[in-house]
């Protein structure tokens, strides 16, 4: 009896106490900083992953099939690897994750399908799952992995029959602490050899982060090989199979390599996944060099000034109220607020960090300060007479090979749009914000829950006849599709809906009714753009809205009520569909949005009238008054 | 703050006014009940007519601020002291429009009832008493009784003057680019005490102008 009660006791001992000395567990050399301001020297050893997922033997540049180094096992021998994994950067397929206010989704497109849908694994209203549309964490990889730092989504295990072949050869996706910490010039996070290349064309997630470093070289594709394939087993005579070449003058005589790490994130790290390019208003091309970096860069600033994280790579968005949603205090003091004007009830001074000016709002009433937010006069492009088409690095593939770099690519993202985001947006419900914007174009399923995309594997093959005619412009835009052809599709996808096949695009939904005929519902809820909060670039105060006069934003064809902004479709529409600002901003009637526009052209009279009724009140009073003083200087003179 | 003194000022001052109505009543005038005088009162809207051109416009430019005021009162007021929010929306831009209409008026008005708004010696003559008293000036003696109502017309009339120049200013003022964020709340916050005690003054000033018609 004893023997069998020690038999249970112990392995539960060991179940319960293993988990808690495992978070009791010692921090690793570089989790916490000494104090020192100066940058560690990272002179180290790298590891490669065995074929049990544990660390190997140190790599050997020698080593003709030598391995890619893991940053799980090599940057994991000093910084807990876990604590980081599960930063903002990779938490998104985390349910548990603060999701935080709503944020560029990845837009997966296809014109030839008249698909552009706003993905997401974080639940932000408007968004979908890549498992709603039938793609895997491998696929999603696959196509999205090229713009992320690699962890997350990347490192979840394939459970479906395919994947988890692909996945045994490609590698996890590990989280690749060089895309952001790597200072030496020759990381290539898009060349042509470069990380994305790897992750979104070779399909080589396991090399992607050594492929991207200066001191090693990769060639081969994991997606050109068989998946029975070992890469744990290099075949020679697998020509295509991943291999790496270490530049061997790099490593030290113990097989050290000096890898250039920074805590301070280089600005051009940011940018290769945070780049935006705002076309026109004249429709002309946009170019890089005609636009100005954020006022924030100009002035000297980095944007990890800013946008902070520790160990745990909580990294600070820097938006109004993030700190209660995140519990990262921090934030509170890092957003536009935070650093220029801080705490005014606090107990001590946080304002005019990195000698950020004070704003004065000469001549703004504070009432603007309720109903805008920050960003709404002070960030993005200029609004001009309408929202342009922007591209942004994640969406458009920015910075990588083969873009192409007509203004009208897919997917369209419009900005900037001054409407009320909401909650969603992290704004209180009638304080407008500038936002980008995609409307979703998809083929569904409306059922009482709303509608849901459908697969896009079925998607494609049901409507495929439909379109078989069907030509992409060559600049990667629209092809305007037909209401015949959208008939047709849905006809196609009746059978793969499990309720009512519907379109959605350009803010309308589209079915059959029981004659087969095509319905068409404009401005349906369930069609309705997706929006997130834009915050840079930043522009100089004295290019705010506002800085000339208010009839920057109170004219009867300022764009912040009045800019107009297109409805984005694939279906072929005889006129083009536009909506004003106004149109997104629930608490702001377009009636009234004009009327007081106009009562600006009557201000300047309101203002002489004004001036000159006090003038003649004042004299009034001046002279009455000064009669009475002289009646009282009577009296004390005793005249009377 | 600013909600709940106002409304404890606005219930004082009406509740002074039915009080002192109550302690006491007006005056009979010969052959006229009460109703009646009010109705006539009210009937000449507090201000007799005068048979001029000069008079007409008085009156009509009297009846034009009267009903701004009203308008602006409410507006300005309500979401206050009602809703608890700020003016906005549509209120904000009919105060706006009476508020420069209302102005101007209010200039023409301190224009031509300030003659007949001076202060006479006779109107308080307890004033001289007390002066010739702690003074020992030689100052005329003056007997009589005290005009308290023309007293209470004529300084409402004045403040009223007075307190129109902050509450004209303060919101001007904020419309032109000199001042930032910290000045806008102070004018922001002058407007808005500023305009109670105008409130409570023009109130003062019509219950005082409507017992003296009502006394005729």
């Amino acid at each position: 009896m004893k023997r069998e009660l020690i038999a249970v006791l112990v392995p539960l001992l060991v179940l319960t106490v293993g988990p808690v000395r495992a978070e009791e567990r010692e921090p690793l050399l570089g989790d916490e900083s000494d104090g020192s301001r100066a940058h560690p020297i990272h002179l180290i050893p790298l590891f490669p992953e065995n074929e049990d997922g544990e660390k190997g033997e140190q790599i050997d540049p020698e080593d003709v099939d030598a391995m890619p180094f893991s940053t799980r096992l090599t940057c994991g021998e000093c910084h807990t690897y876990e604590a980081i994994a599960g930063g903002w950067h990779f938490n998104a397929a985390d349910s548990n994750a603060p999701a935080g206010r709503s944020g560029e989704p990845w837009l997966y497109f296809s014109p030839k399908l008249g698909i552009q849908l706003p993905l997401s694994y974080r639940p932000w209203p408007g968004t979908f799952t890549p498992e709603e549309v039938g793609m895997t964490s491998f696929e999603f990889t696959k196509i999205f992995g090229r713009h992320t730092p690699g962890g997350g989504v990347g490192e979840v295990k394939a459970t479906d029959g395919d994947s988890i072949a692909k996945q045994y050869v490609s590698g996890k996706l590990e989280v690749n602490c060089l895309a952001c910490h790597n200072a030496h010039p020759g990381q290539d996070q898009g060349g042509v050899n470069g990380y994305a290349v790897q992750v979104s064309a070779k399909e080589n997630f396991r090399w992607a982060a050594t492929a991207s470093c200066e001191f090693a070289n990769v060639t081969g594709s994991a997606a050109k090989v068989s998946v029975t394939y070992d890469p744990f087993m290099p075949d020679e005579t697998e020509k295509n199979a991943p291999r790496v070449t270490y530049d061997k003058d790099r490593f030290d005589e113990n097989g050290n390599v000096l890898v250039e790490v920074v805590r301070e994130v280089p600005d051009n790290r940011c940018y290769f996944c945070h780049s935006d390019l705002y076309g026109t208003d004249s429709g002309e091309k946009a170019e890089k060099w005609k636009t100005d970096e954020d006022i924030h860069l100009a002035a000297g600033l980095t944007c990890v000034d800013c946008h902070r994280n520790g160990l745990y790579h909580n990294i600070v968005r820097g938006y109004e109220g993030e700190a209660e949603i995140s519990g990262n205090a921090m934030a509170a003091t890092t957003s536009c607020r935070g650093c220029h004007l801080g705490n005014e009830d606090g107990e001590r001074p946080e304002g005019g960090r990195f000698g950020a000016p004070v704003p004065t709002h000469v001549g703004i009433p504070t009432v603007h300060f309720e109903k805008l937010t920050c960003t709404a006069c002070h960030s993005g492009p200029w609004p001009g007479d309408q929202a342009v088409l922007t591209k942004t690095a994640r969406a458009h593939r920015l910075g990588t090979p083969n873009v192409n770099k007509d203004p009208n690519v897919l997917p369209h993202v419009l900005a900037p749009i001054l409407a009320e985001g909401g909650a969603a947006s992290g704004t209180a419900d009638d304080q407008i914000a500038p936002h980008k914007m995609v409307w979703p174009a998809y083929w569904g399923n409306l059922s009482d829950e709303g509608v849901k995309p459908l697969a896009l594997d079925a998607v494609e093959k049901a409507v495929k006849r439909a379109f078989k005619d069907v030509e992409a412009p060559a600049g990667g835009g629209w092809p305007a599709f037909t209401p015949e052809q959208i008939a047709e599709a849905l006809k196609g996808l009746a059978e793969v809906a499990s309720d009512k096949a519907v379109y959605v695009a350009g803010g309308t939904l589209y079915h059959l009714d029981e004659a087969g005929e095509l319905v068409t519902e404009a401005d349906h809820p369930e069609a309705a753009p997706y929006m997130w909060p834009l915050a840079h670039a930043v522009r100089p105060a004295a290019q705010s809205l506002g800085i000339r006069y208010c009839t920057d934003c109170h004219a009867t064809t300022a764009p912040m009520f009045f800019g107009s902004v297109d409805v984005d479709s694939p279906v072929a529409s005889a006129t083009p569909v536009t909506k004003r600002m106004v149109d997104f901003q629930d608490s702001v009637s377009p009636v009234y949005a004009w009327a007081f526009a106009v009562s600006f052209v009557f201000r300047p009279m309101m203002k002489i009238f004004a001036f000159g009724a006090c003038g003649i009140i004042g004299l009034v009073l001046l002279l009455y008054g000064l009669k009475a003083l002289g009646a009282v200087a009577k009296v004390l003179a005793e005249e009377e | 703050m600013f909600e709940t003194v106002a409304i404890i000022v606005f219930l004082a001052t009406l509740i002074g006014i039915a009080l002192h109505c109550i302690a006491f009543p007006v005056k009979r005038g010969a052959g006229a009940g009460v109703i009646p005088r009010i109705v006539h009162v009210f009937s000449l809207l507090l201000i007799e007519q005068e048979r001029s051109l000069l008079g007409a416009l008085k009156k009509l430019c009297y009846l034009v601020t009267a009903v701004c005021f009203v308008v602006l009162a409410i507006t300005g007021f309500w979401p206050v002291l009602v809703k608890g929010e700020h003016i906005s929306g549509f209120p904000i831009m009919i105060h706006s429009t009476f508020a420069a209409v209302f102005a101007v008026c209010l200039a023409i008005i301190t224009i031509t009832w300030a003659g007949s708004n001076r202060f006479e010696r006779s109107e308080c003559p307890w004033l001289w008493r007390l002066l010739r008293r702690v003074t020992n000036l030689r100052i005329p003696r003056q007997e009589g009784p005290c005009k308290s109502t023309v007293i209470v017309k004529k300084a409402m009339f004045w403040a009223v003057a007075a307190l129109s120049l902050p509450l004209i200013l303060s919101v001007v003022l904020s419309m032109l680019h000199l001042f930032g964020t910290h000045w806008q709340e102070i004018l922001l916050a002058a407007h808005r005490w500023s305009a109670l005690l105008f409130a409570v003054a023009v109130i003062l000033h019509t219950y005082a102008a409507a017992r003296l018609q009502m006394a005729q």
